[in-house]
C-alpha cells in the first residue's frame, strides 16, 4: 500500500521565532514585517530584466502566493530572499535585516531560518532521502539523537516513510520534491519559501502538501509560495502577489489566480 | 558527530575520483620515502663524522735515536699550544704493549722493538688538527714524522654531502610536487561537487562545514602516502639493508642513524603538513564560500 500523507499535528513544531523574525530593539506591539521588498530590480547580465521595481511587504505569520507566467520572475524573487542573488537596485529586508548589509558570515544563519523548497529540488545526489533531510539539521549542530527522531517524522509527514534510504536518482520527481519539502520544514523555520512545491504532484498528494504548509502556517511560520496551481490558489483565498514581466501587477489580500475581471 | 560527517563526506569524494587520489598519494609516498632515506643517511653521516672527529689525533713520531732532551723540547712546544686539548706520551715500549694486545700474532716473531716513541695530541676541535700540525712545521730535530688523518675524513664527508644533496633536492622537489597534486585532487573534487556545495550553502552550511571534508581529504592523502612510505622504509631497513651493508659497519660502535621511530614520526608530521598545505591552497583559491 502506498504511503499516505500523515496528518498528525504533533510532529510539527512552532518556528523558533528568536531567529529571523525578531530584530533587536523592536518596540513591543508592532510586529516586524517578515519580508519587505523596496523597489527591487534585478537585471541578469547582460540585459535580462527579471524583476523591475518590485515593492511589497509580507507580515509575520502571513500565507502568500506568488503567481505569474513562466519567466515572470518568481524564482528570481525567491532567490533574492535567500541572498542567493544580489538585487541590482533596491532593498530586500528579511526579518528586519537588510540583506544588502548582512555580513557574509551571517548568511548561513539567515538560510537556516528560511526553509526553502527549490523548484529544481536541489537534493544532494550522493545522499539518501534521510541524509538530505538530516543535512539541514546537521549544519546547525543539532544533536544526533534529535536528528534520528525528527527526520523520520518529517519524512512520513510527506508520505516518504518507506523511501528514507533511497537516493535521489531512485526517486520520482514528485518524491524528490517532497524530500525537498521535508528538508525545508524539518527545523521549523520562521519563514518558508516554496518554489512550486506541488509542481510535480498528483492532485491528492498536492492537497496533502498544501495541508501540510497550511498547518505549518497555522503554527506561526510565514509562508511564501510561488505556484502555477490555479485551482489551489482560488480555493485557498489567501493573499496573492502577481508578477508580470518582472513587475508586481496585482497584490490582493484574498485573491485568486487571475484577477476578477470586471 | 560533525567529525563523523566530515569523514564520511571526505571518503565519499576520495573514492569518487580515485585516479587523482592515487596519483597524489603515490607522489607523497615517493617523496616521503626519499625524505626518510635522507634523514636516515644524513643522521648516520653526521654521527659518523662526529665519531671520527672525536678520534682525530695528531701523532708525532720520533726517530729511533732521538734524545730525551729533544723529546722534552717538543713536549714543551706542544704544551704551549692552546689548541692541544690533551697530550699523551707513548713510549716505544707502550706502543709495543698496545700492539701486542691488538695484534698478538704480529708481535710474536719480532726480535727487537721497531716502534718509535710518540706524542698523541687530541685537538680541541677538528679544525685545530691542522693548526697543531702546522706548529710542528718544519719538523723539529729528532722528529721523524708528523701525521694527521685529514684526507680520509674529508673525502668521506665530500661524498656524503653530494649524496645528501641529491637526496634532499629530490625529496624537496617531490614534496612540492605532492603538495600540488594534493591541491589538484581537491580542486577536482570541488569542481565535481560544486553543485552539491552550492546546495549545502543554500541550506545553511557554514564555510567551515563545507570545507571540513575537503580539508580532511588532503590530510588523508598525506597520511596514506606517509604511512605507506614508513612501511616501505621499515621493510627496506629490515630486509634490504643487512644485505647491502656488512654487519661490521652496520653494527659499528657508536655510529648510528636517528631511531626509526623518530624518522617515522617526522615523515608522518610532514605528510600531514603537506596535506593541509595542499588543501589550504585550493580552498583559498577555489572555495570562497
Ligand atoms: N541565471 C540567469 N541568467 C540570465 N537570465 C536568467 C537567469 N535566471 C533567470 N533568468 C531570466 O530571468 C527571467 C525570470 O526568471 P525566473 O526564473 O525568475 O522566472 P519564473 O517566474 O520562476 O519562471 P518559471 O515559472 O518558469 O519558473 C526569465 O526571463 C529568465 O530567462
Ligand atoms: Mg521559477
Amino acid at each position: 500500500m502506498q504511503d499516505s500523507i500523515e496528518t498528525s499535528q504533533a510532529v510539527l513544531r512552532p518556528p523558533d521565532q528568536a531567529g529571523v523574525a525578531e530584530p533587536p530593539g523592536e518596540s513591543p506591539g508592532s510586529q516586524t514585517p517578515m519580508i519587505v521588498f523596496d523597489d527591487v530590480t534585478k537585471v541578469y547580465e547582460p540585459s535580462v530584466v527579471a524583476l523591475e521595481g518590485a515593492s511589497f511587504t509580507i507580515e509575520t505569520g502571513e500565507f502568500a502566493f506568488l503567481v505569474g507566467a513562466s519567466g515572470s520572475g518568481k524564482s528570481t524573487l525567491l532567490r533574492l530572499i535567500l541572498k542567493e542573488l544580489e538585487p541590482t537596485s533596491g532593498r530586500v529586508i528579511v526579518g528586519g535585516r537588510e540583506l544588502g548589509r548582512l555580513k557574509k558570515k551571517l548568511i548561513p544563519k539567515l538560510r537556516r531560518n528560511v526553509g526553502c523548497v527549490f523548484q529544481d529540488y536541489k537534493l544532494l545526489p550522493r545522499h539518501t532521502a534521510y541524509e538530505n533531510v538530516a543535512y539541514a539539521l546537521k549544519v546547525q549542530g543539532i544533536p544526533r539523537r534529535e536528528i534520528r527522531q525528527r527526520v523520520p517524522e518529517v519524512l512520513s509527514m510527506v508520505g516518504l516513510a518507506k523511501k528514507m534510504s533511497s537516493f535521489p536518482t531512485e526517486l520520482s520527481g514528485g518524491e524528490q520534491q517532497r524530500v525537498s519539502v521535508a528538508r525545508a520544514v524539518v527545523n521549523g523555520p520562521p519563514l518558508l519559501i516554496c518554489d512550486e512545491p506541488t509542481g510535480n504532484l498528483d492532485p491528492d498528494t498536492s492537497v496533502g502538501i498544501m495541508q501540510l504548509l497550511y498547518r505549518i502556517n497555522m503554527l506561526g511560520t510565514t509562508v511564501l509560495m510561488a505556484t502555477h496551481d490555479r485551482e489551489m490558489v482560488d480555493k485557498m483565498r489567501r493573499r496573492v502577489i502577481a508578477l508580470e514581466r518582472g513587475q508586481v501587477v496585482r497584490d490582493e489580500r484574498r485573491g485568486g489566480y487571475r484577477a476578477i475581471e470586471e | 558527530m560533525r567529525t563523523k560527517l566530515f569523514f564520511s563526506e571526505a571518503f565519499r569524494s576520495l573514492s569518487g575520483n580515485i585516479s587523482t587520489t592515487v596519483a597524489a598519494t603515490l607522489t607523497v609516498l615517493i617523496g616521503m620515502f626519499l625524505l626518510g632515506m635522507f634523514i636516515a643517511l644524513g643522521s648516520w653521516v653526521l654521527s659518523w663524522s662526529d665519531q671520527v672527529e672525536g678520534q682525530l689525533e695528531v701523532r708525532v713520531f720520533f726517530e729511533q735515536d732521538a734524545t730525551p732532551n729533544q723529546i722534552n723540547r717538543v713536549g714543551d712546544q706542544l704544551v704551549a699550544l692552546p689548541q692541544a686539548e690533551s697530550i699523551a706520551f707513548v713510549s716505544s715500549a707502550d706502543a709495543l704493549d698496545r700492539m701486542e694486545q691488538e695484534f698478538p700474532e704480529l708481535v710474536a716473531n719480532l726480535s727487537s722493538n721497531p716502534l718509535p716513541d710518540a706524542f698523541e695530541i687530541k685537538p680541541g676541535s677538528a679544525s685545530d688538527v691542522e693548526v697543531i700540525a702546522a706548529a710542528l712545521e718544519p719538523v723539529p730535530p729528532g722528529v721523524e714524522s708528523v701525521t694527521f688523518p685529514r684526507e680520509v675524513t674529508e673525502r668521506v664527508r665530500e661524498v656524503a654531502s653530494v649524496i645528501e644533496f641529491v637526496f634532499l633536492a629530490a625529496a624537496v622537489i617531490l614534496l612540492i610536487a605532492s603538495t600540488i597534486l594534493i591541491a589538484n585532487t581537491i580542486r577536482l573534487s570541488i569542481f565535481a561537487r560544486r553543485r552539491e556545495i552550492e546546495v549545502m550553502k543554500l541550506v545553511g552550511a557554514s564555510n567551515w562545514f563545507v570545507r571540513g571534508p575537503f580539508m580532511l581529504e588532503g590530510l588523508i592523502c598525506g597520511l596514506l602516502g606517509s604511512i605507506s612510505a614508513i612501511v616501505l622504509l621499515f621493510l627496506g631497513r629490515e630486509f634490504a639493508l643487512p644485505k647491502l651493508i656488512p654487519p661490521a659497519i652496520g653494527g659499528d660502535s657508536g655510529v648510528s642513524a636517528w631511531s626509526f621511530e623518530l624518522v617515522a614520526l617526522i615523515i608522518l608530521g610532514v605528510g600531514l603538513l603537506l596535506g593541509a598545505a595542499g588543501a589550504g591552497i585550493t580552498l583559498r583559491r577555489f572555495l570562497r564560500v
